[in-house]
């Protein structure tokens, strides 16, 4: 019986801390997310938001978009707690929820960065579902 | 040795003494800081003329109001008069002269002049081009490149007049057996029987005070009064702050007048492909920012920036530092510096200039961040 426990508990944890994220996130938070996760729902009614899902979208190697950025990471760098680098040479606040309160605080702010950097990790606009993820990623940082 | 006081006599009174040596520092700076036209410089530069313009002003005062030699009247002579001193000299006939001799006079008059000229068109090229100073809301960046030239020209005549001056120095020093170096230096010369004395005058310190107290305060009043008034074409008000949020996340947000309404205008026509990367905006932002630019471009300024960089390179238009402007300011600048990790590329205006976002770009906010030392 013990492993199957272990493996239960293993695909509940990410499901139980990413509730446990969203459970404390702020009103305006709360929100965008809930926009987001409604659009993905549209697209895909059984839809859940995964945090691991939305890490491997976000550290993963993508094709399609620019050459220079492969990835979320090219510019954000796999620390998200830090400071990342913008290709201009500024500064990009770090993108962990817990040490950015300004993030995923303003709708358009979030829908505007998605929608460029999609188009230049990608060279296509992300799906309703990928953006879920990620979102419920950053969020649970 | 000293010399017997009844066979000193004085000629040189602290005054002119403290004036002429005080004169020969403040040009030295002045021209060797010029002639380096070095960024960091420019401020000692300024300094030097404002003492260049103290010490002439007091020495004008001092020239009608002082003691016999360093009276105008004791040295500025007709021109009748020179070509016959000049005439005398080459018959070797010339008598030696207490004070100045004749050519000695004219030099000092070519001397004031030129530094006048010096001084007027610096401070000029100082408001036109820099907007800085008591002349910026007079002089446009037109009018101070061009007086930038006679300012040149001028400083060539003031070196080729110190080389004579002192080439006359010399001769007259040796054709009077006397140095006349060590009598600026210590007041006095020797007296002799055959040496032309000017009309003695009284000295009158308490008026000449007065005068120098006059001229200096309203020369003071007048510049710190020209210099606050406003000066058109330079731009005053901060960025717009959509404007500086939406830009700035990506670069150092560049002022507008970098740019001419035009230029902007395709900026914001191709921002799904800006320079490579998608920079998209809200149609409300966009339209916003777009009407910012078109009000705020090159044409409506007249800084340098806002001169020099306005015509665009025909290779890449929309490229400000492909401009020839931009790449003739920066062509001293080293090409290691932009690759600096401190710098962050051509793109980062405000990592140098402290003054970018206003629009100013003066020499002196100009500050290089030396490259971090890797642990």
């Amino acid at each position: 019986m013990k492993p199957i426990r272990t493996l239960v508990l293993a695909a509940l944890f990410p499901v139980v801390t990413a509730a446990a994220a969203l459970a404390a996130m702020s009103p305006a938070r709360q929100a965008i997310f809930d926009e987001y996760l409604s659009a993905a729902r549209t697209a895909e009614a059984r839809f859940e938001a995964s945090t691991v899902r939305g890490e491997t979208f976000f550290r993963g190697q993508h094709t399609g978009g620019k050459v220079d950025t492969p990835s979320c990471t090219s510019c954000h760098t796999s620390d998200l707690k830090k400071p990342g680098k913008s290709r201009a040479g500024k500064d990009i606040e770090p993108m962990a929820a817990s040490v950015n309160s300004k993030r995923y605080t303003d709708a358009a702010d979030v829908a505007k960065w998605l929608k460029r950097n999609c188009s230049d990790v990608l060279g296509r606009e992300c799906t309703a579902p990928e953006k879920a993820d990620v979102l419920a990623y950053l969020l649970s940082l | 040795m000293r010399a017997d006081p009844n066979k000193r006599i004085p000629v040189w009174d602290r005054l002119v003494r403290t004036f002429h040596w005080g004169l020969v520092a403040a040009v030295t700076i002045a021209l060797a800081t010029g002639f380096l036209e070095t960024a960091s410089l420019l401020d000692l530069h300024v300094a030097a003329g404002v003492l260049i313009g103290v010490l002439l002003a007091l020495r004008v005062v001092w020239g009608f109001t002082g003691t016999t030699y360093a009276r105008f009247a004791s040295f500025v002579v007709s021109p009748p008069t020179l070509s016959r001193h000049v005439a005398a000299m080459l018959r070797g006939t010339a008598k030696p002269h207490v004070g100045h001799n004749p050519l000695g006079g004219w030099m000092i008059l070519s001397l004031m002049t030129t530094l006048t000229v010096l001084l007027v068109t610096g401070v000029a090229v100082l408001g036109g081009v820099l907007k800085d100073g008591p002349l910026a809301p007079f002089a446009s960046f037109a009018t101070g490149r061009q007086l930038k030239e006679l300012h040149e020209l001028a400083a060539f005549t003031l070196l080729a007049l110190i080389g004579l001056h002192v080439t006359g120095i010399v001769v007259e020093s040796l054709r009077t057996r006397e140095s006349l170096i060590v009598a600026m230096l210590r007041g006095w010369k020797h007296r002799r029987a055959d040496a032309e004395p000017a009309p003695p005058r009284q000295a009158m310190p308490a008026l000449a005070g007065i005068l120098s107290l006059l001229v200096l305060l309203s020369a003071g009043v007048a510049t710190a009064h020209f210099s606050r008034l406003p000066v058109a074409g330079l731009p005053s008000q901060p960025l717009d702050t959509v404007y500086a949020k939406e830009c700035g996340a990506c670069h150092s947000p560049h002022h507008p007048s970098i740019a001419t309404a035009a230029t902007w205008a395709s900026v914001m026509r191709g921002l799904d492909r800006h320079f490579g990367d998608n920079a998209s905006l809200d149609a409300p932002v966009a339209t916003r920012l777009a009407a910012y630019l078109a009000d705020n471009g090159a044409e409506h300024w007249d800084t340098q920036a806002s001169n020099r960089l306005a015509r665009s390179a025909a290779t890449d238009p929309l490229r400000i530092t492909a401009t020839d402007g931009w790449q003739r300011l920066h062509r001293h600048v080293d090409k290691t510096v932009f690759d600096r990790k401190s710098v962050g590329g051509r793109v980062n205006c405000s990592r140098c200039h402290g003054d970018a976002e206003a629009g100013r770009f003066d020499p002196r906010a100009i500050h290089i961040p030396e490259e971090k030392q890797t642990p």
